[in-house]
């Protein structure tokens, strides 16, 4: 049983750090918005003049 | 038929603006735009002059300079509408040469440039933006350091903090449930309930901050309301289970105190979401009065300037299609401009030689000259914006709802554990601390404290879904109570254009024939006759019309496949002594070939709002700033008997007060600059997504969907919210009463305490949940986000 007193306060130390991390990222303007962000992948490449996708395909 | 080339495709435009955006956004490379857009952008504008920004004395107001030489500007972007409109201007930006850094924010509607000034001139940047199609209103410096993202973001820290902390709490209390059952160790369990005490103290010293603040403020007032319970109960909670801890007691509540303020805070939270997501939509004034202005110089050159370097007597050229920028005389020989934003009337007024112009009209036959006479604050909209604050410090404001019923709950609250106290200290002061303890748990105000949040929070969530926007919290009140509804007619009830009503043909040429030629003549012309007229002929062909020559006030002349035609007022039309009527008149050079008649366009969705009011029992009436022939007309076709023209701001005041001095309960429906003093004044203030942002920032509720039905279906959401709220309230109360005393002769034990309190907490939570938008009653299924991405190119 002795073992909680060790993982607990580890636990705690763990959370201290997510808190931390979470502080961090809000400072720095990661939530600010939520929606952009997630269109990024969808076009990584650097822009090059293609044939277009006909509009009907678009994919949502 | 104008065609944008896109890669090997043809894709049919409206417009050379439309063209020519989809083509550079071809040539970038960008045509991702088009498949990841979710809503179809506005027409591209013709790109305006954006060199003044490169004015010293106008970046100062600004631009903010970075130590390292670099530049930054906020800019807000009329016409952002989805995420796709972020990807294409960080794209389009990045490829321009001294531009270091974009960030969109689709929420905020705006971008926040970092650029290098001797290598990229802001005007240059401005104008890339406004090629794409956004008109870029760069905001003053201020807006850098946002108030809403500070308030936003130091929400989100104390929700997770709350969140983190109920875990942790939670978990060690199910240790502590367990032990209590299998035998624990007193030891281990002393253990458990001081970390317990740890991971809670951020919760309640932190996240819990804002609770009592609040509490705070609401005492030093006198005026107890919703913060007051719930600081109270946090704070008795955590204090009784601090104790336990220390004298090694009967039971402790860490897990009951840290879950009540995550939920607490989740609420707020959804709550603060919404009502940002409607306060970035209006930017007051921000869009209404141009930052730039064309003057004069003494030797005829133009130079453009910022507005607030105007001084009375400086001479002014106001562009085709360009707003004015202050008030002053015309010192052209005539032009035509739209007031209707400011007075209601509907049609563009002909101003001549010596008249005033207002500023933030708007000059439709330009380019006209100006003298300015008053600047600043003493414009005529500035006086409309004073209105506006004067009359919002007079609209009463509802108590919230449950307030005055917080202040007798907390005092009740404390008297009956006072007693409980006092009694078992006769009885058995060994049994006092235990019961007046349990007392406190069961008859924690948690419920009821969520009761009205939660139901709230839950219907502000479903009303943004539906395009319905609510700004202030009693707007879900005020609007099951009104009972009168007060209608603007343009750009309300009507839109902004007109169509053609009736068409009569003399015969000697078909309909279509004279449609197809009137189109042909209004070809080039921004007048909402000539868009009607191009609209009924269908579809645009190449421009055939030659010699065009336009008579302001009357008409358009010219050649059409080698004929002459004329079209405009009857007598300018074919004969000088014509009756003087609104008709609009097509006519050769042997008589007249078809008149037209025009109408103003009601809203698509008018007639039905206007039923479904009146079939819910409310009393409808027109006020407007038009003409009263106008408005009777179109109340006729509403069939709405109640309705006054020429009505101006302050008429409507003393309308709105009369209205309600007879005990009725008036919501206002407006979008212009003139609503915005009676939206101010009235019990409930709704404006039309479309309109000004000044009614839109005295506005309790805007419809952004631009559908006026979203009325009667927030109408009937609000109906429901209330309905919830007072069975959470009811239920909350019901358990508390019936707990109280049973707590208080000590039959519940600590354990039990603590279910009922999280129980009754959950049962409010999943009774809001039953808000739910269908089933309303005039619902119009309105384009999600994800079904209109198909649309084609812009047309």
């Amino acid at each position: 049983m002795n073992i909680v007193f060790v993982l607990i306060p580890l636990s705690l130390v763990l959370v201290s750090l997510a808190c931390w991390a979470f502080f961090w990222s809000v400072n720095h303007a990661q939530f600010d918005d939520l929606d952009t962000p997630a269109l990024i992948p969808l076009s990584e490449e650097a822009p090059q003049p293609t044939a277009p996708q006909p509009e009907d395909e678009a994919p949502q | 038929m104008l065609v944008a080339r896109i890669g090997a495709l043809q894709h049919p435009v409206c417009c050379i603006g439309c063209r020519a955006a989809a083509e550079w956004i071809a040539s970038l490379g960008l045509q991702d735009y088009y498949r990841l857009r979710d809503a179809p952008p506005p027409r591209a504008v013709s790109v305006g002059d954006y060199s003044a920004w490169d004015r010293p004395q106008l970046q100062r107001l600004y631009v903010h300079r970075r130590a390292n030489g670099d530049a930054e500007v906020c800019v807000l972007l009329e016409g952002l509408r989805c995420a796709a409109c972020s990807w294409l201007i960080e794209r389009a930006l990045g490829t321009m040469d001294g531009v270091r850094e974009t960030s969109v924010s689709v929420p905020g509607k705006r971008v926040s440039i970092v650029w290098q000034p001797h290598i990229a001139p802001l005007g240059a940047v401005l104008a890339a933006i406004a090629h794409l199609g956004y008109v870029p209103h760069p905001l003053d410096r201020q807006s850098l350091s946002d108030v809403a993202e500070r308030e936003q973001r130091a929400a989100m820290k104390r929700l997770v903090v709350a969140g983190l902390g109920m875990m942790q709490a939670m978990m060690f209390a199910i240790v502590l449930y367990a032990g209590a059952l299998e035998g624990i160790e007193t030891s281990t369990r002393d253990f458990f309930r001081w970390i317990g005490l740890l991971v809670t103290i951020p919760v309640v010293f932190y996240s819990a901050r804002p609770f009592f603040a609040g509490a705070f403020r609401e005492l030093r007032a006198r005026r107890p309301g919703m913060d007051t319970p719930v600081a109270f109960a946090v704070a008795l909670v955590f204090v009784a289970s601090a104790v336990e801890t220390v004298r090694g007691g009967a039971h402790v509540y860490f897990d009951s105190a840290s879950m009540f303020v995550f939920l607490l805070l989740g609420g707020r939270y959804l709550e603060m979401r919404a009502r940002h997501r409607a306060s970035d939509i209006v930017d007051a004034l921000a869009r209404l009065q141009p930052a730039v202005a064309q003057r004069l110089g003494a030797n005829g050159v133009v130079e453009s300037v910022g507005v607030h370097e105007l001084e009375v007597g400086d001479c002014v050229m106001v562009a085709d299609g360009a707003t004015v920028p202050a008030d002053g005389e015309l010192i052209s020989t005539e032009c035509r401009v739209d007031e209707s934003l400011l007075s209601g009337e509907s049609t563009p007024l002909l101003r001549r030689l010596g008249e005033r112009l207002i500023a933030g009209s708007i000059v439709i036959d330009g380019p006209a000259q100006m003298r300015v006479a008053r600047v600043g604050a003493d414009t005529t909209l500035s006086s409309i914006v004073r209105l506006v604050a004067r009359a919002q410090q007079q609209r009463p404001r509802w108590a919230r709802y449950g307030d005055r019923a917080a202040a007798w709950f907390v005092s009740g609250l404390l008297l009956v554990t006072t007693i409980t106290a006092a009694a078992w200290l006769a009885i058995d002061p060994g049994r006092a601390f235990p019961a007046s303890l349990a007392v406190l748990v069961v008859a924690c105000p948690c419920a009821f404290a969520l009761a009205v949040p939660a139901a709230l929070a839950r219907s502000l969530a479903v009303l943004a879904q539906r395009g319905v926007l609510v700004l202030t919290p009693n707007a879900i009140e005020s609007l099951t109570r009104a009972n009168y509804f007060v209608f603007d007619k343009t750009g309300t009830l009507s839109e902004r254009n007109v169509e053609i009503a009736s068409s009569e043909v003399t015969g000697r040429l078909s309909l279509e024939q004279c449609l197809e030629i009137a189109a042909q003549l209004e070809a080039g012309s921004t007048h909402p006759i000539a868009t009607a007229l191009r609209a009924a002929a269908g579809h645009a062909e190449a421009v055939r019309a030659r010699n065009l020559r336009r008579v302001d006030g009357n008409g358009i002349e010219g050649d059409v496949d080698g004929r002459h035609y004329r079209i405009g007022r009857e007598q300018f039309a074919h004969t000088a002594d014509a009756v003087d009527s609104d008709l609009i008149v097509l006519a050769d050079d042997e008589g007249p070939l078809a008149r037209f008649e025009l109408r103003e366009t009601l809203r698509e969705d008018a007639a039905a709002t206007i039923e479904g009011l009146r079939n819910a029992g409310a009393g409808i009436e027109i006020l407007s700033g038009d003409s009263r022939v106008r408005v009777a007309a179109l109340a006729g076709r509403l069939g709405i008997t109640q309705f006054e023209g020429r009505v101006g701001p302050e008429q409507k005041l003393a309308r709105l007060a009369q209205l309600r001095a007879d005990g009725r309960n008036v919501a206002v429906v407006g979008d212009g600059v003139n609503d915005a003093p009676a939206l101010a004044g009235a019990d409930l203030a709704v404006a039309v997504g479309g309109g000004a942002e000044l009614a839109k920032s005295s506005a309790d509720i805007v419809l952004a969907g631009d559908h006026l039905a979203g009325l009667i279906h927030a109408r009937y959401i609000a109906q429901a919210t209330l309905r919830i709220m007072r069975q959470n309230l009811l239920w909350s109360l019901v358990y508390n009463a019936a707990s109280l005393p049973l707590a208080a002769i000590g039959w519940i034990p600590p354990w039990l305490a603590v279910i009922g309190m999280s129980l009754s907490s959950l049962a409010v939570v999943v009774n809001s949940l039953r808000i739910k938008g269908s089933g309303a009653p005039g619902a119009i299924a309105q384009p999600t986000s994800s079904s209109s991405a198909l649309r084609p190119v812009p047309a």
